[in-house]
């Protein structure tokens, strides 16, 4: 086999790969910040509840998580699994496993904001909404950008775990061309096509982390 | 009628009164100094004033508008959120260290309250805002962001970004103590043009030699408690109370 024909077989397991990364994005970004305020409610037994849940994402394995929400729906429910199941329960678990993550960062943000904005706002006369996204969230997405970067950068390689699953993203791919093939290069290809989108990412990420350095507090 | 008037105000953090029957009016026009030792309650007072802190007792009102009673049952009861929200637009707070919003440009901190809070046409509050940019001697800092200016001139940011809700009265936390000396002047003199147009001022500050000038009445509190109050050539020139001489010495010290 040629390296052509592999580095075409790898890209269509990273084109998998990538559509993990973004739904993973699109779902865990957003859900993180009603996580994130949850996990700071002026209830006991609210906080108390998100925090077991964040806890349970980060002290277990993901490749464990993708297991149980994959097998739940049959051991639990008697739902019939389908030759999708796969795919959305690796989906489903990415998704609510790096809310999780994303939540504790976006708390961070939340709470190095000092109180004399609130207070300036507040006698402003701004709504506690408006306080919140004109005021306070700008801000916290500046203050938050590096600890994001690390987590989108480390969910670039953690894709490679739904190959557990038997997802057929490119790890998979180049587990099954390195036994075929008796040759350790589709691994040095995989390594290469990781690193290279990362680099995208991280020049990506520098780029916004500039365009929010007009001003530093 | 007064602009802002708060009757027998008192308040605790945890078992520490800290307001032990506080009563001052401010009628229109007039500037009023407090002065006193730390943790006297000046800073706490202006805090229940402008709501960023609930009395525990006693009753608060902006002209007409009652923002707070004392119940039957001796505790303060505050109106709805809207009455609140009414009361808030009666009044503007310059805090000690500025709290500007650091993500914003000059212009829009300013601009940016009116056209949210306010609803107020764009082409009105920008006219404002750059007749306020000008009367705080801020002229070319319009497109700055915070971090790009001296304190003095955040002050005056802050100032502005106060005065284009256009308030009845504004309170002033000790508006120069986060400052070098030198910046100090620049943001007094704003303060006493202000108090030359008749503007309403409450202001927590220890420049004595500030508040003898520009205040027409100085109230000095100590313990929860206002000791004495009056003219503020007679309060600081010839103070009545013990404390009081005691405080100015140790100031002038």
């Amino acid at each position: 086999m040629t390296i052509q024909t592999m580095f075409q077989m790898l890209g269509e397991g990273f084109f998998v790969s990538l559509q993990i990364f973004a739904f993973t994005l699109l779902g865990a970004l957003p859900l993180g910040i009603p996580v994130a305020l949850l996990r700071m409610s002026r209830f006991k037994i609210v906080r108390g509840i998100t925090r077991f849940y964040i806890s349970i994402m980060r002290g277990t394995p993901l490749m464990l998580q993708m297991f149980a929400i994959y097998f739940a729906p049959y051991y639990v429910f008697g739902i019939q699994l389908t030759p999708n199941s796969k795919w959305q329960a690796t989906i489903v678990a990415f998704i609510i496993n790096y809310a999780a993550y994303f939540a504790e960062i976006y708390r961070s943000g939340l709470q190095s904001i000092p109180r004399g904005q609130y207070e300036a706002a507040e006698v402003l006369g701004y709504s506690r909404l408006q306080t919140f996204v004109y005021i306070v969230l700008p801000q916290v997405v500046k203050r938050i950008m590096p600890a994001i970067g690390n987590e989108v950068i480390t969910l670039v390689k953690d894709t490679s775990l739904a190959f557990a699953i038997g997802v057929g993203e490119m790890f998979s791919t180049a587990k099954a061309l390195v036994a075929s093939q008796v040759s350790m290069i589709p691994f040095a290809i995989a390594a290469a096509i990781y690193w290279v989108f990362n680099f995208l990412v991280e020049v990506t990420l520098g780029r916004i982390e500039k365009k929010l350095d007009y001003y530093h507090d | 009628m007064s602009v802002v008037s708060i009757q027998d105000a008192r308040k605790a953090f945890g078992g520490t009164e800290v307001l032990r029957g506080i009563t001052l009016e401010v009628p229109r026009g007039e500037v009023v100094a407090i002065i006193g030792p730390s943790g006297g309650g000046k800073s706490t007072l202006l805090r229940c004033m402008t709501l960023l802190e609930r009395l525990d007792g006693g009753s608060l009102s902006y002209g007409e508008v009652i923002a707070a009673e004392q119940g039957a049952d001796g505790r303060t009861h505050y109106a709805k959120p809207d009455v609140l929200k009414q009361a808030r637009g009666c009044f503007g707070l310059v805090f000690q260290n500025y709290n500007l919003f650091p993500h914003y440009t000059v212009l829009k901190n300013i601009m940016d309250a009116p056209l949210r809070v306010q609803k107020r046409p764009r082409a009105e509050v920008e006219a404002q805002a750059r007749e306020l940019i000008a009367k705080m001697g801020l002229a070319g800092c319009e497109d700055k962001v915070p971090c790009q200016l001296s304190g003095g001139q955040q002050q005056r940011v802050s100032i502005a970004r106060a005065l284009a809700l256009n308030p009845e009265v504004l309170f002033f936390d000790e508006p120069t103590s986060a400052l070098d000396p030198e910046l100090t002047g620049e943001v007094l003199r704003v303060i006493k043009a202000l108090a030359a147009e008749q503007m309403t001022m409450v202001v927590v500050t220890h420049e004595m030699g500030f508040a003898r000038e520009v205040a027409d009445r100085v109230v000095f509190m100590d313990g929860g408690v206002i000791v004495e109050e009056g003219p503020a050539a007679q309060v600081i020139d010839t103070p009545r109370e013990q404390r009081t001489r005691e405080f100015l010495a140790r100031m002038d010290g």
